[in-house]
């Protein structure tokens, strides 16, 4: 026995303090890595997914056609070209208000609204051109120029207008739609469109708060309130 | 007799730790007190690691790469064959994973072009097919959901981007005191996002296109950080693509399913502009907003509106050059007000 050897009163302290405290983070370890395993949530992110919404919307919609020249109308086998009734039923007035044929043209073209401003009173096959020559129904874009000059020049050269096939301005691929193949001609202008769903960035679904509001900017979030209404300013002028 | 043994050395562990000068000299056995003093903190430890680990539960099947993915070369690096090599490995696992077999190629830049993206802001008018079209040609993640292109609802008078509004929902567009402003990848003739990637995982190619080795992405974000048109997106999720919703014309840096954890963006619609057809974008746009083409080639629409047409580039100041120009319509405004002319056009930007 070593001559310094500790009074009993100084036992204690012998034990490594490491040990206590091992003894009581060992199993503290034990229990949370046990419940990580076996409790803790997966850490799957909440994802927002895109409303359903048709996928006729996404097909690719080409409004009218180019007409045949003289535009022929086929009802079972038969074929009517415009002059088989006008050569009998002659046009007396111009007035749009007078129609008793052609109810389904809506005619909303500004101050144009004149039917023998574009087609000619005698010839129904033709159109006819502000100088009172004909036009034929395959130059569609010739009539429109007569009024829409510069948007004609912007079509010719592509600013206007939809340009399909390829971007390769030598490829037999690429075709320019016509004036009517967009536009109607008898309500040029294009209807009013219901907007696709918007985005729902990753966590960005439905974790609206009063904080995401006062932020501004592109980035920041809609605010849906209790009822679930939009109160961002885009709905603003609903 | 074990048991005896180690009370032995216990015994002996007690007598030396209770004699602290004592040279030990026997060796130090594995006693029950050295075993009881270790043993918590190792077993603690181990479970502090298996928790640590424990994440890796969820990992679903088949995220981790295969051996041949992690031993593939940088894009620029990959012979013909090794090439040929990890088309046809992506083509296996888009098969195994959707059910599709897809065609994958590797499509290079065309010699002689410069790709230039126009968009008609007078012309525009919100619907967000172009979203959406974008969504069904690329495979891009429905949920999470991914989108290249963001469609800015814009009070007339600005181009202030932070005026903007991503979530408009009007039960029809456009509204009558907004403009809309679509933005994508703007494909920077100086890129910054290109700069800061630490693996040259991203680069500028010789047609002007901006694109990402998928596979080489190490998904640090910087790029997305470093992009001022906010183009950049991160797959935080597993991307999930419905199998019916696959498309099978894709491109080695374009199209193909990416994993999760990594960037992507737009990339012009590479796998199709380069066999010489349109981006899927501007196939889509009701309105014919959209122009896309050569810029080298001086009777492209997108020559003839860069050199007649008002244009102007978002965030000049920040020196990225894009390709991607918005531009404006002349106004002729009429007597009556009611012209789609003169409906569908923003005020001009006073700038």
């Amino acid at each position: 026995m070593n001559t310094d050897t500790p009074t009993p009163d100084q036992t204690p302290k012998l034990i490594p303090k490491t040990t206590n405290i091992a003894w009581f983070t060992g199993p503290a370890f034990l229990i949370i890595a046990a419940w990580f395993v076996l409790l803790a949530p997966s850490p799957a992110i909440p994802v927002a997914s895109t409303p359903e919404f048709s996928p006729t919307l996404l097909e690719m919609t080409i409004r009218g056609t180019v007409k045949e020249d003289p535009p022929i109308l086929r009802v079972g086998s038969y074929e009517y070209r415009c002059n088989d009734c006008h050569d009998i039923f002659k046009s007396g007035t111009e007035k749009t208000e007078n129609l008793y044929q052609h109810l389904d043209i809506k005619f909303n073209h500004g101050i144009n609204n004149r039917c023998f401003n574009c087609h000619d009173q005698e010839n129904r096959n033709k159109l006819v051109g502000r100088n009172g020559g004909y036009i034929s129904y395959t130059e569609i874009p010739t009539l429109c120029s007569q009024c829409h000059g510069p948007t004609f020049r912007d079509w010719e050269r592509g600013m206007h207008g939809k340009t399909l096939g390829s971007w390769e301005t030598d490829n037999p691929n690429q075709r320019r739609l016509e004036c009517s193949e967009c536009h109607n001609p008898h309500s040029p202008a294009f209807p009013d469109y219901e907007p696709l769903p918007g985005p729902n960035t990753l966590r960005m679904g439905d974790q609206p708060t009063e904080l995401h509001h006062e932020r501004k900017g592109p980035l920041a979030l809609p605010f849906r309130s209790e009822n679930g209404s939009h109160t961002d300013e885009g709905g603003a002028d609903q | 007799m074990t048991l005896r043994i180690w009370e032995s050395q216990a015994g002996e562990a007690v007598s030396n730790s209770s004699s602290r000068s004592c040279n030990c000299q026997s060796r130090p056995g594995f006693t029950r007190r050295s075993f009881l003093r270790t043993a918590p903190g190792a077993v603690g430890g181990m479970a502090a690691m298996v928790a640590a680990l424990s994440p890796l539960k969820d990992l679903p099947e088949g995220s981790l790469p295969s051996v041949e993915e992690f031993m593939q070369k940088h894009y620029k690096e990959m012979s013909p064959e090794e090439m040929d090599a990890a088309l046809a490995r992506m083509s296996r696992e888009v098969e195994d994973r959707y059910g599709v077999v897809p065609s994958i190629k590797d499509y290079k830049p065309l010699e002689g072009v410069q790709f230039v993206y126009a968009l008609n802001l007078s012309r525009c008018i919100g619907c967000r097919k172009c979203v959406h079209a974008c969504v069904e040609e690329n495979n891009q993640s429905r949920s999470p959901e991914i989108q290249y292109i963001r469609v800015l609802e814009m009070p007339r008078g600005t181009t202030d981007i932070e005026e903007g509004n991503h979530h408009y929902d009007r039960p029809t567009v456009p509204g009558d005191t907004h403009y809309y402003l679509p933005i994508q990848c703007h494909q920077c003739a100086n890129p910054p996002c290109t700069k800061v990637c630490p693996v040259e995982a991203t680069w500028k190619d010789d047609d002007g296109i901006v694109v990402i080795d998928y596979d080489w992405c190490i998904g640090c974000r910087y790029c997305e950080a470093a992009c001022p048109y906010w183009a950049r997106r991160f797959n935080f999720g597993e991307p999930s693509l419905p199998k019916d919703k696959i498309n099978p014309d894709m491109g080695y840096l374009s199209n193909r399913p990416r994993p999760r954890g990594v960037v992507e963006k737009c990339h012009f619609c590479l796998h199709r502009t380069r066999q010489g057809k349109m981006p899927a974008c501007l196939e889509i746009c009701p309105v014919g907003a959209r122009k896309f083409g050569n810029a080298l080639d001086p009777e492209s629409e997108v020559s003839q509106i860069l050199k007649t047409k008002r244009i102007f580039v978002l965030k000049e100041e920040v020196g990225t050059l894009p390709r991607f120009f918005y531009y404006f319509d002349e106004r002729y405004p009429r007597d009556d007000g009611n012209s789609p002319e003169s409906h569908a056009e923003p005020v001009e930007a006073s700038e």
